[in-house]
């Protein structure tokens, strides 16, 4: 009898598109069919994805014999008198994430799988898959285990995994990501590749986005960030979930997080199927979340509500054409700490000095009521893939989008059920992208986009809106050039978007006139990168030129903005934004042992946007407000990002994270506000032995730790800076069999001390405490 | 894919690039202008302080007046809180007496202004208001008289029912200084 041998590769990352696009199959021969004689056999090897080194001891789990083998220390097994079958095959290994691949055996065959060790050694071209994707310029990213069991959170608290990121918060429910020192409307947030349209001007406006529907959120610096419409002067997030896997059973995944703050509960599920006509998933998440506590008190009002539903339909028209769909709708009802609502600069001051803050309630309840925010999201996306040639493909994308915003104050006369501020937006966004590869393997992608944006008050809020009606429309071009050349990579690109805006304004004068406005800005950006990869070293240099318009807030914001107690008025004379970054990356790797990871980059940016503090305090009949005026300058960023991971002895990892960073407001010589402290993250994980029935056991204590910022002027903020702290976070993770189907599960602590601490990132820090001792049960179920 | 491209272009042109007008929104909340009307108990002319803000927060400075009072003297203190930016001219003062245990005025005069105020009504819970009080004048002295609204006080709090604002907390919704001499 001849035998056959497949060899299949796969990756432990739960991504199909990586999945297949590393999937070979190759038939070295074949075979008749003894099927009913019940003697084939599956032999292969168990190997670590980004090492290419083998994984001893891993476990392979047969589904249709409901058996379990163990590969030798070189990862190869083999498994003896199987029948012809098709089986589900789970491969694990410890500190692995467990990989499940549908396997038909109809002859001997033999396998090889590619597992996923750990993160931080993260393959950039396994992550992407696609060329175009991949970029001289270190991108981190976050895969699906750690987004699933931490996704009770929002999106920035995620995102902080990385080193470099960190989280504007007001209060714990409501964050959005600083990267490098950029936030707000410098980065741009990218779901599923559409620009996140929303009110994103606001820093208490948190990205609309489920992190379950996500397979892996990356950010992404450099050359092939260009692609992606968005104002952004720094990074670009990526919020990205997986094609739908190949598999023609219905298989799907249930989550649920209990959290002990705030007695929370996070659900979650979603179903697939691959079938000839149509591959769908559908995924859902409900989130009910109380109060939190700060180490002796209720945060009151502090709950959440969040109902989210995700759809993706794929369809293989034929070789040539490939349609894809995706829905999602966000809903949430966000409390805000009682204690915040303040009428002025005395209220305060005064609430700087109490122990607790104002209105704190001895009880702990899920009731939500103003001050409080109330957000619908619904966004479309449609593309289809037209590959007209064995070197092209033409990518055609449209996406809409609803934002629906309402806030809720506290307000006299029975008001506080009426929005004091409430908008809605929608966007319509059009997309052709080219992409082309080159005989030497250089890869060219452009493409034209068109942007259009309607944003209107709802004049329900009986309150002159803090922002204008208007309609934005952007036409951009852009396209770079990859090229992979063994160890060398180079890459250069280039984009121009040309941003209009039509706006109406209500005057603030007594007769209250409308005020049109129009504006035209004309945005470019450059970028190149070079990279050079050997076994040991991948070192990058990346520079990158670019100009960010003025947004409607910057322009023409009027008003009080709740919980800061300052007046912010906007400049419709600002000009663009210029910016010049340069950065550089080195990435060392010794063995599996040792990985180091440093990121440094310096960032000039001409005509910065910021608040500037007005001497004159505004009267008001609520007394005098100080006032900000939105004004530019010549600023500078500076930073390092560090990351360091050691295998000292088997079984044990350490790692260590930190950023640096420093802002400068070069022409006032004063440092930038709301720049991210130095913060250190240090852990270890531990691999433990089964016990019983929990496989896969580890543990890890990670101790994170940010320092005071000192950079900043005692005028600069209406209170002095907050000490540093340092927390303590406790994992134990596990895995086990329940009829055959793997559960996953993991138990964490945060703030194992149940410390005091204020983050100076965190606006609720003038108010109150931030959240203390938090314990929380994940549990992952998968059919 | 020029179907696609006459799609995009179809969409974009349906909607117009000019702005529609908004609804300007009407202010029902807003307070525009605090009058504070002092009626000797014992005869004699009045006195009327008031702070004027017609566009609300930010454009125009408010107009503040003032008052001149007479030494040793009771005077009969009515407040009243308009909305003059809507039409009718709106009274705040009837929000205040519905939700009357949300709200409470406070009177502090500065040091050096001989000058006391006590209230003259109630809430539903026996708590004072303000809107309407006693001010009581002693020696001649000048300074400020400040008034503060605060939405959703403390009422219970330690001294809160004299009118001592420390432990009141809540919202300001009103905080003005009058110029006050006494002759």
């Amino acid at each position: 009898m001849r035998e056959e041998k497949r060899i299949l590769k796969s990756t432990l990352m739960c991504k199909s598109n990586k999945i297949f696009l590393t999937l070979f199959l190759i038939f070295l021969s074949c075979s008749k069919l003894f099927a009913q004689e019940c003697n084939l056999t599956l032999k292969g090897q168990v190997m670590d994805e980004s090492t290419n080194t083998p994984l001893s001891f891993a476990t392979i789990f047969l589904e249709n014999k409901e058996k379990g083998f163990s590969a030798d220390e070189n990862g190869v097994f083999e498994i003896n008198k199987l029948c012809a079958d098709s089986t589900h095959l789970r491969i694990s290994h410890i500190s692995c994430e467990t990989q499940t691949e549908y396997l038909v055996i109809k002859r001997d065959t033999t396998v090889v799988f590619f597992l996923h060790h750990h993160e931080e050694l993260m393959n950039e071209v396994i992550v992407h898959g696609d060329k175009g994707e991949v970029s001289t310029q270190t991108s981190v990213t976050i895969d699906h285990d750690l987004i699933q069991k931490s996704s009770n959170k929002n999106l920035a608290d995620i995102l902080e995994n990385i080193a470099g990121v960190s989280a504007l918060r007001t209060g714990s429910g409501i964050s959005k990501p600083i990267v490098d020192g950029m936030y707000g409307n410098r980065i741009a947030i990218l779901n599923n590749g559409i620009a996140q349209a929303g009110q994103q001007w606001g820093n208490d406006h948190a990205p609309e986005i489920d992190p379950f529907v996500a397979d892996h959120i990356s950010v992404v610096k450099g050359v092939s960030a260009l692609a992606y419409n968005g104002n952004s002067l720094g990074a670009i997030i990526l919020v990205e979930p997986d094609d739908i896997k190949k598999e023609p059973h219905l298989h799907g995944n249930i989550n649920y997080i209990f959290q002990s703050n705030g007695l929370g509960n996070t659900l979650n599920g979603s179903v697939q199927q691959d079938k000839k006509l149509l591959s769908w998933r559908f995924t859902g998440t409900l989130k009910g979340i109380g109060d939190l506590r700060a180490p002796d008190y209720f945060l009151t009002n502090t709950g959440k509500k969040e109902a989210d539903f995700a759809a993706q339909f794929e369809r293989k028209i034929n070789t040539q054409w490939k349609a894809k769909i995706f829905l999602s709708s966000f809903n949430t009802r966000l409390g805000i700490l009682k204690g915040s609502q303040i009428g002025n600069l005395t209220d305060l001051n005064q609430a700087f000095t109490r122990s607790e803050p104002f209105y704190t309630e001895p009880n702990f309840t899920y009731k939500i009521e103003s001050p409080a925010q109330q957000v619908n999201h619904q966004l479309v996306k449609l593309t289809a893939d037209y590959n007209y040639s064995k070197e092209s493909k033409l990518e055609f994308t449209y996406s809409g989008q609803l934002n629906a915003r309402k806030e809720f104050d506290v307000r006299r006369g029975g008001r506080s059920n009426i929005p004091a501020l409430s908008l809605n937006q929608y966007t319509h966004f059009g997309d052709v992208a080219n992409n082309y590869t080159f005989k030497n393997g250089g890869f060219l992608k452009s493409g034209i986009q068109v942007n259009y944006v309607n944003n209107t008050n709802n004049p329900e809020t009986g309150i002159l809106p803090l922002i204008p009606d208007y309609i934005g429309l952007k036409s951009s071009v852009y396209s770079f050039y990859q090229l992979d050349n063994n160890k060398f990579f180079y890459e250069a690109g280039a984009r121009y978007d040309h941003q209009y805006l039509n706006v109406v304004e209500i005057s603030r004068t007594l007769a209250n006139t409308i005020d049109r406005f129009t504006h035209n800005f004309n945005n470019y950006s450059f970028s190149s990168g070079i990279k050079y990869q050997n076994k040991y070293l991948k070192w990058s240099l990346n520079a990158g030129y670019a100009l960010r318009s003025p947004e409607i807030n910057e322009l023409y914001s009027f008003g009080l903005h709740q919980g800061v107690s300052s007046l912010e008025i906007g400049n419709n004379q600002l000009q663009t934004e210029k910016s010049l970054k340069i950065t550089t990356g080195i990435d060392l790797t010794f063995n599996n042992k040792l990985f180091v990871q440093f990121l440094g980059y310096i960032q000039e940016i001409n005509d910065y946007i910021f608040l500037r503090p007005q001497l004159e305090p505004q009267l008001t009949i609520r007394g005098a407000f100080p006032v900000f005026i939105y004004d530019q300058t010549k600023a500078g960023i500076e930073g390092i990002d560090l990351l360091v991971s050691l295998e000292p002895v088997k079984k044990f990892r350490l790692i260590g994270k930190m950023a640096l960073l420093k802002g400068e407001n070069k022409s006032d010589n004063i440092p930038l506000v709301y720049m991210p402290p130095a913060n250190f993250t240090l852990s270890g994980n531990l691999a433990l032995a089964d016990l019983g029935i929990l496989k896969s056991n580890s543990i890890n204590l990670n101790m994170k730790t940010v320092a005071k910022q000192r950079n900043l002027l005692p005028d600069q903020d209406f209170l002095a800076t907050p000490a540093g702290y340092t927390i303590l976070n406790f994992n134990y993770d596990s895995q086990f069999s329940l009829k055959g189907k793997l559960v996953k599960m993991s138990l964490k602590c945060e703030n194992l001390l149940n410390k005091n601490y204020r983050d100076y990132l965190d606006r609720q820090r003038y108010y109150a405490d931030a959240m203390g001792i938090n314990f929380s049960l994940w549990l992952n179920y998968k059919f | 894919m020029k179907v696609f491209y006459y799609l995009l272009a179809s969409l974009i042109f349906i909607q117009s690039c000019k702005k529609a007008d908004p609804v300007i929104p009407v202010q029902q909340e807003l307070i525009t202008t605090i009058i504070f009307e002092l009626i000797p108990q014992n005869g004699g002319p009045s006195v009327t302080m008031s702070f004027q803000d017609l566009d609300g927060d930010g454009g125009l400075q408010p107009t503040i007046t003032g008052g001149v009072l007479a030494a040793n003297t009771a005077y009969f203190g009515k407040l009243t809180l308009l909305n003059e930016s809507a039409l009718p001219v709106d009274s705040t003062n009837k929000d205040i007496l519905e939700e009357n245990l949300a709200h409470q005025f406070f009177f502090k005069a500065s040091n050096g202004l001989d000058l006391s105020v006590i209230y003259d009504d109630f809430d539903d819970n026996n708590q004072p208001i303000g809107l309407s009080n006693t001010v009581e004048t002693g020696v001649p002295s000048s300074g400020k008289l400040t008034v503060t609204l605060r939405h959703e006080p403390n009422k219970s709090g330690t001294g809160v029912s004299t009118g001592d604002i420390t432990n009141a907390g809540g919202e300001t919704d009103i905080e003005v200084d009058f110029d006050v001499q006494i002759k």
